[in-house]
């Protein structure tokens, strides 16, 4: 699974498993990468409404979800 | 609760944080009860543990083909990520690169297991330790209070393991045809037969 070519050209394939587990790492990236920017943006100063409104969730969501991170 | 290790405990302990470390260069590298496993077979660390394992027919062939069939369900980025990224065309270790130009090195990975808590109830979790293994080591603590041992070794690092049962080192055992009472009882013999 490490061959670049390979996969490529699976992924372009229509093999399920592939293709979820693409959408796997994907969701874990994006996971990541709003665990930083929303840490990023409470050190900054922004409310939970304003970090709510740029990810397009409820600020109740964002909340629940990152209410542990520092200074809460 | 580390001052009271052996000195093969710690070394498993850091075998372990090595084995956590492997195929997952990216994001949260948590050692988990599987990765204190690959130190207690390990041959160079030795002791009641390894020995009992041995004896029960897992060696380090076997711990790492149980860990390659229990993919980690945590938030941090495994090779096996990027090479599913790869295939719709994003580069992680770009993404890692302008991450870690504008926050820092690390700045991935503490993030990473930022996204693994949240409303879950792992804020408090050790660092650098799945709650699996936190746990396990608890247990470790307990059973060589139980044992009026003043010290924690390996054996207690196993009991731990086996104790907590939930861990992915437990089912690996089990899944490799180790009766974990068993064990329990073949450990406490080679103690008191050490004793």
């Amino acid at each position: 699974m490490t061959d670049p070519t390979g996969l490529a050209a699976a992924a372009s394939g229509r093999d399920p498993r592939v293709g979820l587990r693409a959408a796997l790492a994907l969701r874990r990236l994006a996971e990541t990468l709003e665990a930083l920017q929303v840490a990023n943006a409470r050190a900054q100063g922004w409310s939970w409404q304003d970090i709510a409104e740029a990810l397009e969730v409820s600020k109740q969501a964002v909340h629940k979800k990152y209410a542990h991170l520092r200074g809460e | 609760m580390f001052e009271r290790f052996t000195r093969p405990a710690r070394e498993v302990v850091s075998t372990a944080r090595k084995a956590a470390g492997e195929g997952r260069p990216y994001g949260d590298r948590a050692i988990g009860t599987e990765h204190l496993l690959v130190g207690l077979v390990d041959g160079g660390i030795g002791g009641i543990a390894h020995d009992a394992l041995r004896a029960a027919g897992v060696d380090t062939a076997v711990v790492t083909a149980g860990i390659a069939r229990h993919p980690s369900t945590g938030q941090g980025l495994s090779a096996a990520d990027a090479d599913a990224l790869r295939s719709v065309g994003i580069d992680l270790d770009a993404v890692l690169a302008r991450v870690e130009e504008s926050f820092g090195p690390g700045a991935l990975d503490s993030a990473a297991r930022e996204a693994g808590r949240g409303s879950r109830g792992r804020r408090r979790a050790s660092r650098g330790l799945t709650p699996a293994a936190r746990k396990s080591l608890e247990l470790a603590l307990r059973e060589a209070i139980r044992l009026r041992h003043t010290y924690i070794g390996t054996e207690h690092l196993l009991l731990g393991i086996l104790r907590g049962a939930d861990g992915t080192g437990a089912a690996i055992l089990t899944e490799a045809g180790v009766d974990l009472d068993v064990l329990r009882g073949d450990i406490e013999r080679r103690l008191r037969e050490a004793a």
